[in-house]
């Protein structure tokens, strides 16, 4: 049965969309079948990380939400496109699927200012888990809590809470667990982000978390220049699996969807 | 022309619609209810007899009785939150989530940004005029 890992922050700039795409990408790696949805409707981005733009994107989910086609349809293979990524060309004989949002300003817009009717969404993730047999639905979030945000909750098997060793992302994140265990979500796991893992121990950090929030911690990934040097222009733990990121990511993803 | 049937029908549609189920209603549901709406959420859409077999297989500590089950059922039918189809042996049910709402900003704002992105398209789509071309 295909598990949902919903992925969240309290406000923007964790790095959300990174780690999804990582997690995700680590899931295929070890020979799972995985999706990506790009809830985030408002503010899409995820599609960066995969190498995708307006000009090789086709089908969106804006497109299947507004009955334009089918949601396989809008499921983009990844790794399997001429001139891939060299992080996302490691998938191109792995299955993992991207639905990405739409970034044409027109229909960010019209979604904006009519709404959808949030079934449709719903159904549409059904439809992904059974047709493409997914063992993993990963749903990547806009920041902060809303429809989107909270359907994905609600319907969660693991809930993944990212976070800066931040005052403002500590407050909000206790906010998030809060709607969290009141939609009774099986297993939330928080992941530290962007933490300064050369001024502080990893370890205080996830103890001091792990302590406020009374709930475990996947994993302290350290802030990196080298990330940020990338510019979201690849999958990082697939370019580089080396590097201490990836390396903390990995276990972090091997915690989080039991991964052997 | 639609009959009365499919125009009948089309409003039951939009009435259920606007009587669905925020997620954040789940917060509030009893125990058992919630249970049942979270399920029935991430399945979508289930013959009864499926949700009894999944009733079923659930820990011993947590499993409902079946008049238990069949009161959830009905109350969130009541409430539109489930939508219960068919009869007999078929009777299926389907989650029911609120339609987001669109944006509360006046009409006239999304006019005139359709207006300013309709137009920003069409000077993309029309070719660059030469230099020295007057």
């Amino acid at each position: 049965m295909s598990k949902i890992i919903s992925i969240h922050s309290f406000r923007g700039g964790t790095g959300k969309s990174n780690v999804t795409a990582n997690l995700a990408a680590q899931a295929a790696l070890a020979g799972k079948r995985a999706a990506i949805v790009d809830s985030d409707i408002q503010s899409p981005g995820i599609h960066v990380l995969f190498g995708l733009d307006e000009n090789n994107m086709q089908q969106t989910l804006n497109d299947y939400l507004h009955g334009r086609c089918p949601i396989t349809d809008a499921a983009f293979p990844v790794g399997r496109q001429a001139g891939a990524l060299e992080g996302v060309r490691q998938l191109a004989d792995k299955h993992l699927w991207l639905v990405p949002s739409s970034i044409n300003t027109g229909e960010i817009s019209r979604v904006l200012r009519d709404g959808y009717d949030v079934n449709i969404l719903n159904k549409g993730l059904k439809t992904l888990r059974r047709e493409l047999q997914l063992d993993y639905l990963f749903i990547d979030t806009h920041p902060g809590l809303n429809e989107e945000t909270l359907l994905s909750i609600g319907i969660s098997d693991n809930m993944v809470i990212i976070l800066r060793p931040d005052q403002q992302d500590f407050q909000g994140t206790a906010v998030t667990l809060d709607v969290a265990r009141s939609l009774d979500v099986p297993n939330i796991s928080l992941l530290v982000n962007k933490a300064l893992t050369s001024k502080y121990d990893p370890n205080q950090i996830r103890a001091f978390t792990e302590g406020t929030f009374e709930a475990p911690v996947a994993g302290v990934l350290p802030l990196s220049e080298d990330m940020v040097d990338m510019g979201s222009a690849d999958i990082f733990s697939l370019r580089y699996p080396d590097h201490p990121w990836s390396k903390e990511l990995i276990r972090a993803a091997k915690t989080i969807l039991g991964l052997s | 022309m639609s009959g009365i049937f499919d125009r009948l029908q089309k409003r039951l549609e939009l009435e259920s619609q606007e009587e669905g189920i925020s997620p954040l209603d789940l917060a509030a549901l009893p125990p058992l209810l919630r249970k049942i709406m979270r399920y029935m959420l991430r399945e979508y859409e289930l013959l009864y007899t499926e949700i009894c077999e999944w009733a079923d297989d659930l820990p011993e500590a947590e499993r409902p009785s079946r008049a238990d089950l069949d009161a959830g059922l009905d109350a969130l039918s009541r409430q539109f939150w489930l939508i219960k189809r068919g009869e007999g042996a078929r009777v299926r049910y389907q989650a029911n989530l609120r339609r987001k709402a669109g944006s509360k900003l006046a009409q006239g704002v999304w006019s005139a940004l359709d207006n300013k992105i309709a137009a920003q398209i069409a000077s993309k789509a029309s070719p660059p005029s030469q230099a020295g071309e007057e």
